[in-house]
């Protein structure tokens, strides 16, 4: 196997995800914290993510449809998103998570409904980004990713 | 990075229904070599304390479920717990008002980072190697 070119797209990717904003320094903090006792680390968290924002979106676009609306619920549900976002540097989110807060503060339903499309459409990329990413990352083996070679 | 006093490790308590952040959360403490045990709302870390645990410093979330971080701040300061060290802990600056205001010692926004961390900890041993 091409390792030496399968780490430059590696590193390529990962510097794409930053340049583009998708991710933040968050994410290389993750990074800091795998090692050969947890080499999964970010992979693991990351799915989770994954996992409980998916529930988020779908409880915030039922609390969207109800009437009227509740906007301290709203609120509520973006607050936990933009919390977990931030938790694995997922920046492009985190920022649409506030514009959505904003839109709840002003009772702007339409805000709302706009910001949630952008929400998804930016979790639904990131998403696919991030398996592309772990599945080159799975590609060079456990003990090279534990390293943090990837700065 | 924090290190522990001889036979002591920092004793920590993480309070946090978002699985995501209490994951990453306890990977940083156990990097730092604290012990950590985690309470997913204010209500079950009131009965931590309620049962006679202690710990040296405590991490509450702000919005969960049964009772939020300042409200459980509040409640565990009233138990006479006044030692141990709270940190509230929130997406935004939103809640550090509510946090302060019920007792907390201080807050800090999400995402939280390891140098942050380590220097709270030190600090926390600090106090402890001095009082032990």
């Amino acid at each position: 196997m091409d390792y030496s070119n399968l780490r430059r797209q590696i590193i390529s990717m990962k510097k794409s995800l930053f340049d583009q904003g998708y991710l933040d320094e968050q994410f290389n903090q993750l990074e800091e914290l795998q090692d050969d006792s947890s080499p999964n680390f970010v992979e693991e968290v990351v799915a989770l993510f994954f996992k409980d924002s998916s529930r988020l979106l779908t409880n915030i676009e039922r609390a969207l449809e109800k009437y009227p609306q509740d906007f301290y619920r709203l609120d509520s549900l973006a607050h936990q998103f933009k919390g977990s976002g931030s938790s694995i540097g997922a920046l492009r989110m985190k920022n649409e998570c506030s514009m959505f807060k904003a839109h709840c503060s002003d009772r702007n339903l339409e805000g709302c409904r706009r910001s949630l499309q952008k929400m998804k459409r930016e979790h639904a990329t990131l998403k696919q980004k991030l398996e592309t990413y772990f599945q080159l990352l799975r590609q060079v083996g456990p003990r090279e990713r534990a390293v943090n070679s990837w700065k | 990075m924090a290190s522990k006093k001889q036979g002591s490790a920092t004793r920590a308590l993480v309070v946090e229904d978002i699985k995501v952040d209490c994951v990453i959360l306890l990977r940083m403490l156990r990097k730092l070599n604290c012990e950590a045990t985690v309470a997913h709302n204010g209500k079950e870390a009131v009965d931590l304390f309620l049962e006679g645990k202690t710990f040296d410093i405590v991490f509450f979330d702000k919005d969960m479920p049964l009772m939020t971080g300042p409200e459980a701040v509040t409640k565990i300061r009233s138990m006479g717990a006044t030692d141990v060290k709270m940190v509230g802990v929130s997406a935004d600056y939103g809640g550090m008002e509510a946090f302060m205001r019920a007792g907390a010692d201080m807050f800090v926004p999400k995402p939280m980072k390891l140098e942050t961390l380590d220097s709270m900890l030190q600090e926390v041993i600090g106090k402890k190697n001095t009082s032990g």
